[in-house]
């Protein structure tokens, strides 16, 4: 069935700077917001657009991701004639790989695009919370001419060699691809959200493939290969909020910016809904000698305690007593009374005891000892526990280093 | 086929709801934060088991069958059986007319070949309107242990309902007794739960139609009380017959009592109902929400106490919302004064005003209201 345009989505990564956030499941599989999973934003933002065939490329703990995105009628891609395909690596005849880079992974999944035989593929990320119309990049990307579209958004210019940098003209076309410039000339970043002309990126897949020397790359390797030849690239400005969730620092920020709407990333707005699979849990209970402020928090959890600046799951139950504030508790945490949480990311089913203490605010130690505390998902502490600052535990209670 | 087939009664106008029946039946009634009366009848068939559900639909059935959709969130849309629609098209009524009928027997004469395809040994009759967590499949088990014909379910009260059916057993559990309208109920209040096995109902409704009888409870329950074996089983917990303004009321705000929800949410036997697909919730940093149900992207800048909030309500900055129930995407303005209001969809309660009604007599808002 001929489309004009398809997605994929880079899910396959381990993110191995969540550390234990990711013992147990692919990346975009995290929690995020109380309510979603990272992969949401960019299955919602596909289906908001309008594209309703992606290929999700998956290979790092694929079970906890697989369940979730199911058939894809959460993000209404259940479609007859696309929807959601989960793709891992395969054996063929000639035998099989993992998939070595980005690049490689679409390469092994020629056959599936084919069968699609669109004109544009749209490459994202399973990493990044921002709200997109990708419609609006494919449009740029035709209206130019491109043999690739990369959307880019302005960062601070004191932040800028931490990124890759678009060097563009007057009409936006790209010049020059710097990764991480010592001396940026431009303070455009790219996002890593990509469109190409499919016949023009299938022969290049396929160059860069018999090329040994290549990593497989998009970032390293496609595009410059692209630009080098004199391709027509095009810069695709974005001004909304996005952020790439791949660091336990990121993705706590993320959470916290979801609080305050000032941030761009405004949830409760319906214009752009970002799905999530829904929790058979009751109505989330506030009891009566609960305070909670400027949090959010979800289903199937009584709340007791005192909650500030924080942001809660399903089935999150902390007890009259227990202490909260500038902490992410992922789903099905429970806080016993008398416990402290601060500035930590509480994995799933994580289970804080009476009295414990997890975390502590900036202000009271010395910065280079700060950090966040992070407990893996099913991590169990006993009553009366210390978690100091910037320390990790995993599932058996053990430190992890960072 | 042994197992259970559910029927699901969806009346309409039968009951003292006022306002928040105009625009829908008893049956899709919002209850509790996040769901409609019929997802408690739906959850407790399906958790016992049961795959094939029909809905017999009567009067505003439009937003109903809206909630119902497919069936798909009960996991009732299936290849074969799964949930199936009887709007009131199908009931022919001898002698012309359509769209009413006066009983459950008349109902289910009408669509007598529908009965003909179940294929479950045993049917459950329930009302749409009960919100309740009844273990089914015990009481199945129970039903043909006990060789019942009719296995009633009751509360345990005599609790007054509107149009309530009571049940008077003897001590081995017996039904001697079937009365209604009463003035003083007595007896055991019943769920309009019951059991019966398929082939007996299709016999019934046979037997019954050609009498031009149309009353399950006249004229099967109350006629034949000494002929059929009808066994009571006697529910302990929570049973709410949303049938008045008063009781939902009541009813709602029992929700507030930890070991209530314990009972209706035993999360052995989950309730399911339809997404909201709404954000996170969230309470701001002036607000203040105590001893509340808060439904799905609710967003709580002002006061908020003993109250149930539906999935994206908003209350402003200063206004105070206390003992009040209200529905999906209703808006209280800043310094607005609200007490035991009942506000329907998407309400919107401006600035500065104060509506205050009293537990013995909550104020209804009708759906789309702007005060």
């Amino acid at each position: 069935m001929k489309k004009e345009c398809i997605a994929m989505l880079l899910a396959g990564g381990q993110g191995s700077r969540l550390y234990v956030l990711t013992g147990e499941m692919a990346k975009p599989a995290v929690p995020f917001g109380g309510k979603y999973r990272i992969i949401d934003f960019p299955l919602s933002n596909c289906a908001n657009s309008g594209i309703d065939t992606v290929g999700v490329l998956t290979q790092y703990r694929p079970l906890e991701l697989n369940a979730y995105v199911d058939n894809g009628q959460t993000w209404d891609l259940d479609s007859s004639t696309g929807g959601v395909h989960i793709l891992p690596p395969y054996q063929s005849a000639a035998g099989g790989t993992w998939y070595k880079g980005t690049a490689n992974a679409i390469f092994q999944n020629i056959a599936f695009v084919d069968r699609y035989d669109p004109e544009y593929v749209v490459i994202l990320s399973g990493d990044h919370i921002y709200k997109m119309d990708y419609s609006q990049m494919v449009e740029r990307h035709k209206e130019s001419g491109a043999a690739c579209t990369i959307s880019v958004m302005e960062v601070p210019w004191s932040e800028a060699s931490r990124f890759g940098i678009m060097n563009v003209d007057g009409d936006d076309m790209v010049e020059e691809f710097e990764e991480k410039p010592k001396h940026p000339r431009s303070n455009l970043a790219s996002m890593g959200i990509y469109v190409f002309t499919w016949k023009t990126l299938r022969a290049y897949l396929e160059a860069d493939e018999a090329n040994p020397a290549s990593e497989n790359d998009f970032g390293k390797n496609v595009i410059p290969a692209m630009l080098g030849n004199g391709e027509k690239m095009a810069a695709y400005r974005f001004t909304g909020y996005w952020k790439d969730v791949g660091t336990l620092e990121s993705l706590w920020d993320a959470n916290m910016d979801m609080l305050s709407p000032e941030s761009g990333l405004d949830l409760l707005d319906e214009s752009w809904p970002i799905y999530a699979k829904s929790i058979s849990m009751p109505t989330a209970y506030l009891g009566k000698h609960a305070r909670v402020s400027h949090s959010a928090f979800n289903r199937g959890g009584d709340l007791e305690g005192r909650i500030e600046n924080s942001v809660l799951s399903a089935g999150v139950n902390v007890e009259e007593g227990a202490s909260i504030s500038y902490s992410v508790l992922m789903p099905g945490v429970t806080v016993k009374a008398g416990a402290v949480v601060e500035y930590a990311i509480v994995g799933q089913d994580a289970m804080i005891g009476e009295n414990c203490r997890v975390g502590t605010s900036p202000e009271t130690v010395d910065p280079l000892a700060w950090g966040l505390s992070v407990l893996a998902p099913g991590c169990v502490l006993e009553a009366g526990t210390v978690v100091p600052p910037k320390t990790m535990l995993d599932k058996n209670g053990e430190e992890v280093a960072r | 086929m042994n197992g259970l087939h559910g029927i699901l009664f969806c009346y309409e106008k039968r009951n003292d709801l006022k306002d928040l029946v105009e625009t829908r039946s008893a049956s899709s009634m919002p209850f509790g934060g996040r769901y409609r009366a019929i997802d408690f009848g739906l959850s407790n068939l399906v958790n016992a088991g049961a795959t094939d559900v029909g809905i017999v639909l009567h009067g505003r059935y439009q937003s109903l069958i809206d909630h119902l959709g497919s069936g798909k969130n009960w996991d009732l849309s299936r290849k074969r059986g799964g949930l199936k629609l009887l709007p009131p098209f199908a009931y022919e009524r001898q002698g012309g007319g359509t769209g009413e009928f006066r009983g459950k027997m008349e109902a289910l004469a009408g669509v007598r070949s529908y009965l003909d395809t179940i294929r479950q040994d045993y049917v459950a009759m329930m009302d749409g309107d009960l919100v309740v967590n009844l273990p089914l499949s015990e009481i199945l088990e129970g039903h043909i242990h006990s060789d019942a014909d009719i296995t009633a379910v009751c509360g345990n009260d005599s609790f007054a309902v509107d149009n309530g059916t009571y049940f008077e057993p003897d001590s081995e559990g017996r039904v001697r007794e079937v009365l209604y309208h009463m003035h003083t109920p007595r007896g055991y209040r019943g769920l309009e739960v019951y059991i019966v096995s398929t082939q007996l109902l299709k016999d019934l409704v046979d037997e019954c139609i050609s009498r031009d009888q149309y009353s399950w409870r006249h004229d099967v329950l109350q006629a034949r009380v000494k002929e059929l074996n009808i066994r009571s089983y006697i529910w302990t917990g929570f049973a709410a017959q949303i049938r008045s303004v008063q009781e939902y009321y009541d009813r709602s705000m029992q929700l507030l009592d930890p070991a209530i929800r314990v009972d209706l949410f035993a999360p052995e036997r989950p309730i399911r109902a339809k997404n909201a697909d709404k954000s996170s919730s969230y309470v701001g940093p002036a607000g203040r929400c105590v001893n509340s149900l808060v439904g799905d992207g609710c967003n709580v800048e002002g006061l908020v106490e003993n109250s149930i909030l539906f999935p994206g309500v908003a209350v402003q900055e200063g206004a105070r919302v206390r003992n009040c129930v209200l529905f999906r995407d209703t808006v209280i303005r800043r310094n607005a004064d609200l007490a035991y209001i009942i506000a329907d969809k998407r309400v919107e309660v401006l600035a500065d005003r104060t509506l205050i009604g009293h537990s013995s007599y909550p104020l209804v808002l009708g759906k789309g209201a702007c005060v």
